[in-house]
């Protein structure tokens, strides 16, 4: 098989797989006869190893703890926009007193809009990346996410904003 | 999990196909004596036609060298030879022991089978 389709289809495997078999199976490839049946097999056999990945000896998946995949970027930033949300409705509570609902929503309104908005697209990368990676913890953290957006909602609802 | 299979059809398929059951195809062909994934996959042929694709053979080797069943050796020039290991060897016999068993069982029906027409 051509050395260049032997690369590109050894890449079609999680990086953990070609850790330990990428160079040996690469040059499986380029030794063999190559031709649209390997080739569909390599494709068929990486799609299933991405879904159904190899376990057990040297093969087996890191343990990341509930803390470890909370610090994770795409975990903290939907939180931290949530929290923002929050305290731009609540935090001028103390000095100007329960806001009422205007025809003209106002910037504080659009910023809570964008950050409630905006977090939806880090959460699903989130949700995509870790569900798979470590799903109890990904649940948990999905759950703390679920709380801060519903937290950010919350005055919004109660003060019929 | 099963690895997926790449089988190459001949005559002698009758429409049901090969015997393909990958891991045990290659734990089989160990058994003789470790070889390398082309060596296997001509052993493997010549023992029951079944023509396992690159995907599927190391989709088997991976699986059974995580499960402690067959384990690398020294690289010779560019290919990586494995051997089937004592608990590999010992799963194989059960395996085989269950094929041996069910294979005697459908013959004996068979038989009667066909007395009987």
């Amino acid at each position: 098989m051509n050395r260049l389709l032997a690369r590109a289809l050894t890449r079609l495997y999680p990086s953990a797989w070609r850790e330990r078999y990428g160079a040996e199976f690469e040059m499986h490839l380029v030794d063999g006869p190559g031709g649209l049946g390997a080739a569909v097999d390599v494709a068929w056999a990486a799609m299933k190893e991405r879904m159904f990945p190899t376990r057990g000896g040297n093969m087996e998946r890191p343990v990341y703890s509930f803390g470890a995949v909370m610090k994770r970027p795409s975990a903290l930033v939907p939180v931290a926009m949530s929290v923002t949300a929050l305290l731009l409705v609540i935090g001028p509570i103390p000095f100007y007193g329960v806001p009422v609902r205007e025809p003209d929503e106002g910037t504080i309104a659009h910023l809570w809009q964008i950050l409630m908005a905006g977090q939806l697209p880090v959460l699903l990368f989130f949700a995509i990346t870790w569900l798979r990676r470590a799903p109890r913890q990904a649940l948990g953290v999905l759950a703390v996410q679920a709380g801060a957006v519903l937290a950010a909602m919350a005055p919004v609802f109660y003060f019929n904003l | 999990m099963r690895s997926t299979q790449y089988v190459v059809d001949d005559e002698n398929g009758a429409g049901l196909g090969h015997y393909s059951d990958p891991p045990l195809l290659v734990l089989a062909s160990l058994a003789s004596g470790p070889k390398h994934g082309h060596a296997m996959i001509e052993d493997i042929a010549g023992m029951c036609g079944t023509r396992l694709g690159p995907g599927t053979l190391y989709g088997a080797i991976a699986r059974l060298e995580q499960q402690g069943w067959i384990e690398p050796l020294e690289p010779e020039e560019r290919r990586q030879p494995y051997r089937i290991t004592e608990d590999g060897l010992r799963v194989l016999g059960a395996k085989l022991a269950t094929l041996h068993q069910f294979a005697k069982a459908g013959l004996k029906r068979l038989a009667a089978n066909q007395e009987a027409l």
